[in-house]
């Protein structure tokens, strides 16, 4: 199934943001409309991490954070391998964790080659 | 018009390993050195703050400050448990300042702990975490050194920041805490031991690249504690009581990656703003500084981003020596959350003792010669809630 990143841009403002919120940290705005977020970002910074918590079943895990075309910026996880700052990648739909035993789904980041 | 606020006692259990004791044993140990360093009838204490970040998760104890009112037989005074993250010390003692400036009570005891070291590595890191943004980060496998990965990883690519500087924090801040004998981590790190030998690599291993080791504050136990009052007591007591001058205290927006700058610590600057306002002082009149060095990377940041330095620029001023004990501007002399340790709930009282410490000269072999203003910061979440203060003793 193909699932699409539905964030909100701001009415007054146009910001995008994901996920969705309330009301716009830049103008206050709580004028906010459903937005699809895209397919293509670019990585700003990332980590690998070695001291991972419960429930996560990689290490190291690598963590990233994604700018879109619409300016939105989103955290996930990284499944490639070689890996560099201003890489292109697109978001996956997948299993990412378990929390208290419960399997959680959510957008995973894989490079464009 | 607002009342003045004092500092009259201030006590410390030192930083560490405990388990032979509880969290209660423990805010015990501070509340009694900081009564009896105030030397007050301790019948006279009308509230008692206690900030704790985990207590009911860690020690499967809740409503601390009710039992904590009982041990010290303070009953019937006013008792609450303040949590706000690894900001909840700074809280605790943003409530006390109210409460006395407001005229509302005479004399506070505040005291702030936090019991760490009998958890597994893995909860602590879990519990900790889950001060992120619960679907923007926490689901995501966000630590709190990852948020901090991520942010130095930024701020290398702006600034210029370098390896070495981070470890030179951490050199500073371990040399320091050598002469504290409260804090957990007393031995000296050499920046070839942490950095450039081929010895370095094991001896300082990845736990979030770039961040090794050697960036990361320990887990610790402890308390810390100070008594704070009215002119009405402490002018009785004292010819020249350590003030708080002035507070501030700020939020910013949970997830990292939503802020317009994610190099910008902006509950920092603002909080510190706003404490400089009331404290009616510049940053220029600042003697001794306390900062929230849970990562290495957040000593540089926040020296920048509570005004000491242009932003960019407090890598130099470190690589200069101004941060240094015997430099212009020294920055945690203590040993900071990465030598002192880090008992959440106790680090923003710990940072307070110590400057009050530094301000009335009782700061030993770390004196700072001459100091009589302050300043600290006590970073909640990563960054989202700040509390600042600015501390005077007239001479």
């Amino acid at each position: 199934m193909m699932q699409k990143m539905i964030g909100v841009i701001c009415n007054e403002c146009k910001k995008v943001y994901y996920p969705k919120r309330s009301c716009c940290p830049n103008c206050k705005d709580i004028q906010l409309k459903e937005v699809e977020i895209g397919n293509t970002c670019t990585l700003i910074t990332y980590t690998e991490l070695w001291a991972v918590p419960k429930g996560i079943d990689k290490l190291p895990l690598t963590l990233g954070i994604f700018e879109f075309e619409n300016g939105a910026r989103v955290l996930g996880q990284i499944i490639s391998k070689k890996i560099e700052i201003g890489m292109k990648f697109q978001p996956l739909w997948s299993k990412i964790r378990k929390i208290n035993g419960k399997e959680i789904y959510g957008f995973i980041f894989e490079s464009i080659s | 018009m607002i009342r003045e606020v004092n500092i009259i006692g201030c006590g410390m259990t030192k930083f560490g390993n405990r388990s032979n004791e509880g969290l209660i044993d423990l805010l015990k140990e501070a509340s009694i050195n900081a009564i009896k360093d105030a030397g007050i009838n301790h019948q006279l204490i009308q509230a008692v703050y206690v900030s704790s970040m985990l207590s009911g998760e860690l020690t499967n104890q809740t409503a601390i400050a009710s039992a904590l009112c009982d041990e010290l037989c303070l009953v019937p005074a006013a008792a609450d448990r303040i949590e706000n993250g690894p900001a909840s010390g700074g809280s605790a003692i943003k409530n006390a300042f109210l409460a006395i400036a407001s005229g509302v009570y005479d004399a506070i005891l505040v005291v702030g702990g936090e019991k760490m070291r009998n958890s597994p590595g893995d909860k602590i890191t879990d519990l900790l975490a889950t001060m992120t943004h619960p679907t923007a980060e926490y689901i995501h496998g966000v630590t709190m050194p990852s948020l901090a990965a991520m942010f130095t990883r930024l701020y290398m690519t702006k600034y210029g920041v370098e390896r070495k500087h981070l470890a030179m924090v951490a050199v500073k801040n371990h040399e320091n805490a050598l002469k504290n004998p409260y804090a957990h981590l007393q031995r000296r790190v050499t920046l070839e031991g942490i950095f450039f030998s081929r010895e370095a690599e094991v001896n300082n291993p990845l736990i979030a690249e770039p961040l090794r080791l050697y960036d990361m504050c320990p887990i610790s136990d402890g308390a810390a504690s100070i008594l704070v009052c009215s002119n009405k007591i402490a002018n009785k007591l004292l010819d020249s009581p350590v003030k708080i001058a002035g507070f501030g205290q700020a939020t910013d927006i949970q997830a990292v990656s939503q802020r317009s700058d994610p190099t910008e610590l902006k509950a920092v600057r603002l909080s510190a703003d706003q404490a400089f306002k009331m404290a009616k002082m510049k940053r220029e009149d600042i003697d001794v500084v306390e900062l929230h060095d849970a990562f290495t990377i957040l000593e540089i940041a926040e020296s920048e981003n509570a005004g000491f330095f242009k932003r960019g620029t407090g890598h130099i001023a470190l690589e200069e020596g101004i941060t240094a004990l015997d430099g212009k501007l020294p920055i945690n002399p203590s040993g900071g959350l990465k030598a002192r340790g880090h008992p959440v709930g106790a680090t923003g009282v710990a940072q307070v003792v110590e400057l009050a410490w530094q301000l009335k000269e009782e700061a030993g072999e770390r004196q700072v010669q001459g100091a009589q203003k302050a300043y600290c910061c006590n970073f909640g979440g990563f960054g989202n809630n700040v509390v600042s203060f600015v501390l005077r003793r007239d001479q």
